[in-house]
């Protein structure tokens, strides 16, 4: 099914926005989304969360007789799969221009690169080798598949263990891990993708675009590196002309993005094995939060708030006094009277009758009694910091306290910024 | 920038004792349920062999028709039939025709020889007008056009061969599931309160200032570039609001409930119409008057 086609007014408002440096999810035009790194409970399992872009890798071995023009290495496949659950517009079997760009991409990082020692991964030379076999599934597009996807697989391939192997003559034992700790793979480095999109013929760029950006980009270019600042691979593609010293800005940014993307992943492998270690639970289901409602869970975003003491004041200085309001007037509700010289009714009174803590700039003080017999007190209220309100049912006081607590919070913090 | 907080409340689900018994008589079924036993029935559409019991593969409505089973789906693309108002996005510029978007499984096709060439003549189509296409209809812009006929493999095919179709111009798009959009007599509409609409079959609603007067020479594809003003601009907003608000409450569209909507709405401020509560409201009172004015 085709994806349904960008309007021309969005077209013209993304475009508008890169000009003005801003993005739509308010980031810098160099900042990368959180990322997020989870292993699962099977060595060689790896979901990378990039936004909300999300790619799974998994990572299998198996033995099998080597290539002829290279007896002693090791084989390296590498598999990518965009599936209709990533969006609607990827059709199962469909041979897209966009999948043939990720797998060779991939390849050409991951293989061509050399960051995995094929040499160590031979058992009997001419006979028997290892095949690591790498799959990438696109579980959600929003952007930077490539990006996801190169970082899945590095740190899918370093967190896997191959069972260990021993050869006795031309017999070949292959232990189970029950029997003997598998072995990690030995990784010379970790290349890393770092996608830019070019837009307005060149003269924009920005770092991992979301899917939204990609639409109305012009060109990218993706920059595979690792953290010694050594280029593994560089791929321009959608016909712009880049000029040299763009390039080679882009790859200072790269190496920068690179070496933080390195301590992440190395961070996540380190958490994860001190876990293993010491017999926690582990696996994509500790991973995630239990017990929170996350439906409408948002990342936090970074909001302008540059004028708010000004705008604050403002409002607060224009709006008028209220006028002065009679001093305790007393209402009789329905379904009441009073016997007497208007003595007051005693009844609906509590014995503890708190005040509402002082808001920032108050006013005289205002008591409004209702007359009632009713159990249930309606007490209207307003917030403004003008007036105070004398209740008399406490369990909604408890309820305007919170309230008001988190407004005194909510400015004092306003003010604490300035 | 004003910051507005709002914490999390219950608030109960409304709901009419009129709609209580529209209920009863409709067989709703989803995926999974068994329709009926019986084999001697043939299956439709939405419908598959379990068993040797009949099963709905969709969520909807059971349709009998003798002995042919069939299940309507509730949400669905937009099945075209001729004659229906459509509006579309130009999705491609090809030979002799342009690709129109319009929520359907395919493409629908929009002929060269189904237009109205601009200045309204009427002659053969030449191969300078082959070359002109683009300059008509571009890719990215929005039509309203009716249903011709039905291509074998369900592709529609469009034509604007009448003064009120063709490109739009200025104006806001709504995107609502087709099947709450009210089959009627027209679909072209000038509401009382200062704003057009039309009401595409496939979902697509356009609300746009009502033009002052017609330009007749134009033939639809004439579009004034000149501004709005702020109270039509208010007016479409507030309209638009409303649709979305109708959309969610599942209220059939025509011009009698929008315009009740927008009436309803009118206490609140605009933004206020998309907040949950207030939502509520105006369908409530909506919903009452709609009853009144069919009873």
């Amino acid at each position: 099914m085709r994806d349904t086609p960008l309007s021309n007014c969005e077209r013209r408002f993304l475009l508008k926005a890169v000009e003005e440096k801003k993005r739509l999810d308010g980031r810098q035009t160099y900042d990368y989304r959180n990322i997020k790194i989870t292993f699962g409970t099977d060595y060689g399992c790896c979901i990378v969360e990039l936004g909300r872009t999300r790619v799974l890798c998994q990572v299998s071995c198996e033995l099998v007789p080597p290539k002829d023009s290279r007896p002693t290495e090791g084989i390296m496949f590498f598999n990518l799969e965009l599936s209709p659950m990533a969006s609607p517009a990827f059709e199962p079997n469909r041979q897209s221009e966009l999948l043939v760009m990720l797998n060779r991409q991939l390849e050409r990082c991951l293989r061509n690169s050399k960051c995995i020692d094929t040499e160590s991964l031979c058992v009997v030379s001419g006979e028997k080798v290892w095949q690591i076999r790498v799959d990438v599934h696109v579980l959600n597009h929003d952007g930077n598949l490539m990006d996801a996807a190169s970082i899945a697989a590095i740190s899918a391939l370093s967190h896997f263990r191959r069972p260990d192997v021993a050869i006795q003559g031309r017999d070949i034992t292959v232990f189970s891990p029950e029997e003997r700790d598998p072995i990690p793979l030995s990784i010379y480095h970790m290349p890393i993708c770092v996608s830019f999109a070019f837009f307005l013929q060149g003269s924009y760029l920005l770092v991992d675009p979301c899917e939204r950006e990609e639409r109305v980009k012009d060109g990218l270019l993706v920059i595979a590196m690792n953290k010694h600042r050594e280029i593994c691979s560089i791929q321009s593609s959608g016909g712009i002309m880049l000029l040299k010293d763009q390039v080679l800005r882009c790859s200072k940014i790269a190496s920068v993005k690179v070496s933080e993307i390195t301590e992440l992943i190395n961070k996540a492998l380190e958490n994860d094995r001190k876990i293993r270690k010491e017999g926690g639970k582990f696996g994509f289901a500790e991973s995630m939060p239990k017990e929170r409602i996350t439906a409408l869970k948002r990342d936090e975003a970074p909001v302008e708030m540059t004028d708010v003491q000004e705008t604050a004041n403002e409002i607060v200085n224009r709006t008028e006094t209220p006028t002065e309001a009679v001093s305790s007037p007393v209402l009789v509700a329905m379904g009441t009277a009073q016997v007497g010289e208007g003595i007051v009714n005693s009844w609906g009174l509590d014995e503890d009758e708190e005040d509402e803590p002082q808001t920032e700039d108050t006013k005289t003080g205002n008591e409004v009694m209702v007359i009632s017999d009713s159990e249930e007190e309606e007490v209207s209220l307003n917030l403004s910091s003008y007036l105070k309100v004398k209740l008399q049912n406490t369990n909604i006081l408890q309820l305007i306290q919170c309230y008001t607590t988190k407004y005194n919070l909510f400015l004092k913090e306003i003010n604490k910024a300035f | 920038m004003a910051v507005e907080m709002r914490l999390p409340a219950v608030h109960k689900p409304i709901s009419l004792a009129a709609s209580q018994s529209n209920r009863d008589d409709k067989h709703l079924v989803v995926p999974g349920d068994v329709i009926t036993s019986d084999t001697g029935f043939m299956r439709g559409h939405g419908t598959y062999m379990d068993e040797d019991r009949l099963t709905a593969s969709v969520a909807g409505e059971v349709e009998r028709v003798n002995k042919l089973i069939c299940v309507r789906p509730l949400k669905t693309r937009y099945n075209g039939e001729v004659g229906d108002v459509v509006i579309g996005r130009i999705t491609e510029v090809q030979q002799k025709r342009w690709k129109v978007e319009t929520n359907s499984r395919l493409d629908s096709v929009l002929l060269l020889s189904s237009v109205n060439l601009p200045g309204g003549e009427l002659r053969r189509r030449s191969a300078q007008d082959e070359l002109a296409m683009r300059d008509y209809l571009q890719e990215g812009d929005l039509i309203s056009a009716e249903v011709q006929s039905i291509f074998s493999d369900g592709a529609l095919s469009l034509h604007t061969r009448s003064l009120k179709y063709g490109k739009l111009g200025q104006g806001v798009l709504v995107l609502v599931s087709p099947s709450i959009v009210k089959r009627q007599k027209t679909h072209f509409h000038n509401l009382p309160c200062g704003a057009s609409i039309i009401l595409g079959n496939n979902g697509y609603v356009w609300l746009y200032p009502t033009p002052g007067h017609q330009d007749e020479e134009a033939g639809g594809y004439y579009t004034s570039m000149e501004p709005v003003s702020l109270s039509d601009r208010e007016v479409i907003s507030r309209l638009r609001n409303c649709l979305l608000a109708l959309a969610a409450h599942k209220v059939l569209l025509y011009d009698t409930s929008v315009l009740y909507c927008y009436e309803a709405s009118l206490t609140h401020q605009i933004k206020d119409i998309l907040k949950p509560e207030i939502m509520e409201e105006i369908i409530l009172e909506t919903r009452q008057r709609l009853v009144e004015h069919e009873g």
